[in-house]
């Protein structure tokens, strides 16, 4: 990979000027922390943060059959209004996962995705998937990723500084709603997509702490990232977002889920629904999953000993070898080291204490109550 | 960002400071820059370990990185206060931010250390 094949964001140049620190991610150029990653942990926790999230993948699709398409391809119910949005994994007949994502419906004819950044190597995956499988339903796929612009505007104080120049009342806007709406900043009014979801878990239901992720076109980007900032927000890297996700045992793909760990391994039984009249992709094996139980099942540890967990480190009990963490960090709002752990199924109950293998040396841990983080409650 | 000059570096982003037959080993200022917030430090054990060995791990929350041992020789000392607080790595990297001290068993590899001004033409 040489440096000039790395995608930029059109927010890019502006992190730079920032003070951000790039790194590669995805094959796109992104800021992995501005002023310190526990810092902006902290920050969004307590007030308000920016990311920007382009390096997602957004798709429309529309036509007549968007729905019993979605019913098809998606394991979550689908059964959502219009404006109301929905998570949703695409898996494999296998029951893997293609990948997670959001819709967003704004009629029975047209509705939003926005899914994962790909890299060069998988760039058009979730596209290509979406449509090879469109076959005889009415639908049609426009690629709008690179278009526009997202980004997640989460933390405690967002509706306060986003509120006031929105020309719509976002406090109307339920958790897992969403609207078109403008800023509207010295007359000049930039169209934005405002959809109260997030990756942070700074979102409890409570309408006053609502938190809103944000897509434009590319022409207004930079313009509203400077409006966002000028609120007193601050810009949020890629480091923050993890370590806010995992706290809120918000699935990675790559990580927590993949083209070989199911959606009930992973602990998301919420998101398959049996559809009337629908069979979804990877039904059979997900449903048998969900009610019998998977072999493999995703945990949350805390570790006892001293130390970080990494994607990848084995986990032990009595010596064997029952699984691997599939995410880890040091968790700032808990002032302890996280993980969760696809392991033996038969070794998830609460409270077992099982060893990491981290550099050759076996670390304590014990399986702990997820999520870790809950707005409003440290476990 | 500073490079004191009675410092000798490594390539990889230590330093070692020399005193007698004693080197006491950190990881720079760049490093820890490069690294982001250190949130644990694994201290080696103390013991004997040959030149180029990996004695330390300093963990920030998106990282790993070694510390090797510059010189061969005994681990005579290590940094406890760095088990509670790692982020000194980040505060005082030249300073309290210490990791370990090793009694040299050869003290002439120090020789071959860089001086400040040929680690920075490293960066």
């Amino acid at each position: 990979m040489t440096e000039t094949n790395i995608r930029k964001t059109p927010l890019s140049e502006m992190h730079e000027k920032l003070g951000a620190k790039l790194v590669n991610f995805e094959d796109w150029k992104m800021p992995v922390k501005f002023e310190g990653v526990i810092e902006e942990h902290i920050w969004t926790r307590e007030h308000a943060g920016i990311f920007d999230i382009s390096h997602m993948t957004e798709f429309m699709l529309e036509g007549p059959d968007c729905i019993p398409f979605l019913k098809h391809i998606m394991t979550n119910s689908i059964g959502i209004g219009d404006f109301a949005a929905q998570y949703q994994h695409m898996c494999y007949s296998n029951g893997t996962v293609v990948d997670d994502l959001y819709i967003y419906r704004e009629s029975a004819e047209k509705v939003r995705i926005i899914a994962n950044a790909q890299t060069l190597e998988t760039d058009g995956k979730d596209f290509n998937w979406l449509k090879e499988h469109i076959g005889e339903y009415k639908v049609k796929i426009t690629d709008l990723s690179l278009e526009r612009t997202r980004f997640a505007f989460q933390g405690p104080e967002t509706l306060k500084l986003l509120n006031p120049m929105t020309d719509k009342d976002l406090t109307q806007i339920k958790r897992f709603r969403w609207c078109y709406t403008n800023i509207i900043v010295n007359s000049e009014e930039i169209p934005i997509f405002c959809s109260r979801t997030g990756y942070s878990g700074e979102d409890d239901w409570s309408d006053s702490l609502a938190s809103f992720e944000i897509s434009c076109e590319n022409k207004h980007a930079t313009k509203l990232y400077q409006i966002f900032l000028d609120t007193g927000a601050k810009p949020i890297g890629l480091g923050a977002r993890d370590s806010l996700r995992l706290e809120c045992c918000y699935a990675l793909y790559g990580n927590d889920i993949n083209n070989e760990i199911t959606t009930i391994e992973a602990n998301l039984g919420w998101v398959v629904k049996e559809k009337e009249g629908v069979e979804f992709i990877g039904q059979e094996v997900l449903l048998k999953q969900k009610s019998e139980g998977s072999k493999r099942i995703s945990v949350g540890l805390n570790l006892l000993d001293k130390g970080i967990l990494r994607a990848g480190y084995k986990v032990l009990k009595d010596e064997m070898e029952i699984g691997f963490i599939t995410s880890g960090t040091y968790a700032p709002t808990l002032n302890k080291t996280i993980g969760l752990a696809l392991i033996n199924s038969d070794y998830k109950t609460m409270g077992t204490e099982l060893d990491i293998l981290i550099r050759g040396k076996k670390k304590r841990a014990v399986i702990v109550k997820t999520p870790f983080y809950t707005r409003g409650k440290k476990n | 960002m500073e490079f004191p000059t009675d410092l000798k570096y490594l390539a990889t982003h230590e330093w070692v400071k020399i005193e007698g037959d004693i080197a006491t080993v950190g990881i720079s200022d760049h490093a820890q820059d490069q690294l982001g917030e250190i949130v644990f430090v694994e201290l080696p054990d103390t013991g004997v370990l040959e030149k180029g060995a990996v004695a330390a791990n300093v963990e920030s929350s998106k990282a790993v990185g070694e510390v090797v041992m510059p010189v061969s020789g005994e681990v005579t000392a290590v940094n406890e206060n760095l088990e509670d607080e790692p982020e000194t790595v980040n505060s005082s990297p030249y300073g309290n931010g210490w990791i370990f001290k090793v009694k040299m068993s050869n003290p002439s590899e120090a020789d071959g250390l860089l001086d400040a001004a040929a680690y920075q033409a490293t960066l």
